[in-house]
């Protein structure tokens, strides 16, 4: 086991692999920072170019651009609110509002070194959980990986403000995502729904378009209304010194980012979820882990920990996407179906091989995710300083230049002008929605989960009918649920006893 | 009772309503999950509905947990920017649909420095063409990204 690890760090560091890697690296970094030219694309259009690359060549290529752009990804979302991976969405919450108070270079700080601790915890995860991780997996029916959706749902009570009055908007947001998402063909009927006699819906409506409108459109809207820089009228911050700040706020706030990672990993490791949903629930949980309601209401309006969590999460679900691709050959997202497509390219087979045979390999895997983001947060982390003086810029020289990111990134969707109608529809709602105080994340994360519950709800009630309902693990997961849902008002309730005894 | 509120509560209840209305024409199936999402979405937003009318709606506890508008600018000169930004994001849509992305962007973005931001003639021009050429060398001949002629084109046939 150790000879493997230490063949798979050969195999990354042979000048080869590690040219390829950089080259890998240079274009997840371009795509990160691209709004809605996404990870998964890219992966794809590289494909083709690995035929003639030996195994560790291809994987240190593909996988250095994979991991690149979900941290660079993070960029964009702190420093204009317009997510440059749909993964990196969570970041705009609370990282954009810390930008507009001037502290982008602590929220920049704060996200890439959540990004790199979580990509270490992921790849480590990757290294140890193998050999542990496939009862586990195979314990999970479509029931489990229902509730499991559900649980991820059930999160947004704690996305959407305090007290009942929250909870309602918060969960009629998450419907109205859920409900949306079930536009276009039925998976299982054929059936077509809520299509407006338009082709272009069957498919459904695409991730990216919906998404760019829901975050970009409101916050491009908010800039012009303001008529400043993003920055405000502040003099610029002491970049440096806010960098460090964000830094050591990851260190300072460890055990969130860590349990962030382990959620980000467990989410990658089941199929469907993504990189979409490991960053909510991260959210969430780092919304939840607040102390008491007071604590809690900086979330939304700047607070460090909103940029940590997401950014641990995002970073961590690679290595964790990656364990039931390899030692299953079942893919954790689209992207990791591309990569399943990348190991029949060349030939290797996922499963026990991978284990054995293969050994080094999969490590290299391991290191190449380790050493793609250490050198993409060192090389971020220097360029810091450029990249946050734009938030300076007046906001008239601005706008037109994201908003061509943005219509060029929905339009890469579909390559159908319907795109950038979806993105202004959407980013019309949007700014209601902020403008009345109707949360967007929840709305986000049901949109997200929306298939992926229908189809794991259809296939529970053909297969087991309502017997589903008593299997040991959907019963823990539902009273995990109702814990959930319950804790902001035990929370409350217990700060009100709190207070009262102190009066 | 705040009437944008009111609207908007109207809005997604009228929309959960569409839905079901929808839905029931559909297999068993295919509903199911609409129906499921949509009745409660109704119901959830008619609460919110009667709360805002009966003026409960400022209790402290509707601040979502979400980024906020900028309160320092006044509210009609906010709504005004606000419907002035709309009209730039639409016309580029327009833009794009009648001329296409190529033409589209360089037209659009000296639009806006020159006539929106009030930027100079000479700065405005270097921006455009700066930007262009952006859009231009990554998307065009990079990453080869298929963009569609505009109508005119079509129907002009060039």
């Amino acid at each position: 086991m150790f000879d493997a690890l230490i063949d798979g760090l050969w195999l990354v560091l042979q000048w080869k692999a590690f040219s390829l890697m950089m080259v890998g690296m240079a274009l997840g970094f371009a795509v990160g920072l691209l709004p809605g030219i996404g990870g998964a694309a890219t992966l794809a259009l590289m494909l083709p170019f690995i035929f003639k690359m030996a195994p560790a060549e291809a994987f240190a290529f593909l996988l250095g651009m994979h991991a690149v752009a979900a941290t660079t990804g993070d960029i964009t979302s702190v420093l204009f609110g317009v997510p440059g991976e749909a993964i990196s969405a969570a970041a705009v919450v609370d990282g954009y509002p810390m930008t507009k108070r001037g502290e982008a270079g602590r929220a920049l700080g704060a996200a890439l070194m959540s990004s790199l601790l979580g990509a270490l915890i992921g790849a480590g995860a990757l290294a140890l959980a193998i050999p542990i991780v496939r009862p586990l997996v195979l314990t999970f029916g479509s029931p489990e990986l229902f509730m499991l959706a559900i649980i991820g749902i059930s999160c947004i009570t704690s996305l959407s403000g305090a007290g009942a009055r929250g909870q309602i908007k918060g969960f009629a947001m998450g419907l109205l995502g859920l409900l949306l998402s079930t536009i276009g063909q039925e998976r299982q009927s054929g059936s077509l729904r809520f299509d407006m006699g338009m082709m272009y819906l069957w498919d459904g409506l695409d991730f990216v378009p919906v998404l760019v409108g829901i975050f970009a459109i409101p916050e491009i809207v908010d800039l012009a209304i303001r008529g400043t820089a993003i920055a405000g009228e502040r003099q610029p911050e002491n970049l440096k010194a806010g960098v460090m700040e964000g830094v050591k706020d990851t260190f300072r706030h460890f055990w969130l980012v860590f349990r962030c990672s382990i959620i980000g990993v467990f989410v990658g490791i089941l199929p469907g979820a993504g990189g979409g949903v490991a960053q909510w629930m991260a959210y969430a949980h780092s919304v939840q882990s607040a102390k008491n309601a007071k604590e809690r209401e900086g979330f939304g309006k700047g607070d460090v920990r909103g940029v940590l969590g997401p950014g641990a999460a995002n970073n961590s679900k690679e290595g964790g996407e990656l364990i039931p691709t390899i030692a299953f050959g079942v893919p954790g997202s689209g992207a990791m179906a591309i990569l399943l497509g990348g190991f029949l390219i060349m030939g290797i087979i996922p499963g026990p091989d991978m284990l054995t045979k293969h050994l080094a390999i999969t490590f290299s895997m391991v290191w190449t995710l380790v050493i793609a983001n250490v050198i993409t947060v060192v090389l971020c982390l220097l360029v810091l300083d450029q990249l946050a003086k734009v938030t300076y810029v007046r906001g008239g020289l601005i706008i037109p230049f994201v908003l061509l990111l943005v219509f060029v990134g929905s339009y890469t969707a579909n390559g159908q002008i319907a795109d950038l109608i979806v993105t202004f529809t959407f980013g019309l709602l949007s700014y209601f929605m902020v403008l009345y105080g109707w949360p967007r994340p929840p709305f986000v994360l049901g949109f997200v989960l929306g298939k992926v519950i229908e189809t794991y709800l259809f296939i529970s009630v053909s297969r087991y009918g309502f017997n589903w309902l008593r299997h040991p693990v959907v019963i823990i997961l539902i009273v995990l649920m109702a814990i959930i849902i319950a804790y902001p008002y035990i929370q409350q309730r217990r700060d009100r006893l709190r207070s009262s005894a102190n009066a | 009772m705040h009437k944008g509120r009111v609207l908007f509560c109207v809005f997604l209840i009228a929309a959960a309503a569409c839905a079901v209305w929808a839905a029931f024409g559909w297999t068993f199936k295919a509903k199911l999950f609409p129906l499921t999402v949509s009745i409660p979405l109704m119901v959830l937003a008619a609460i919110q509905l009667v709360a805002e009318i009966f003026g409960k709606a400022d209790t402290g506890d509707r601040q979502a947990m979400d980024i906020e508008f900028a309160s320092d600018v006044a509210p009609e000169l906010a709504r005004r920017r606000a419907i002035g930004a709309f009209l730039w994001v639409g016309g580029f849509i327009l833009l794009v649909y009648l001329l296409g992305f190529p033409w589209a962007v360089p037209i659009f973005i000296f639009s806006y420095l020159h006539l929106q931001s009030r930027i100079g003639l000479p700065v405005s021009a270097a921006l455009t063409a700066a930007t262009w050429l952006f859009f231009y060398g990554l998307f065009q001949r990079l990453l080869h990204l298929p963009f569609e002629d505009g109508l005119i084109q079509t129907l002009l046939g060039v």
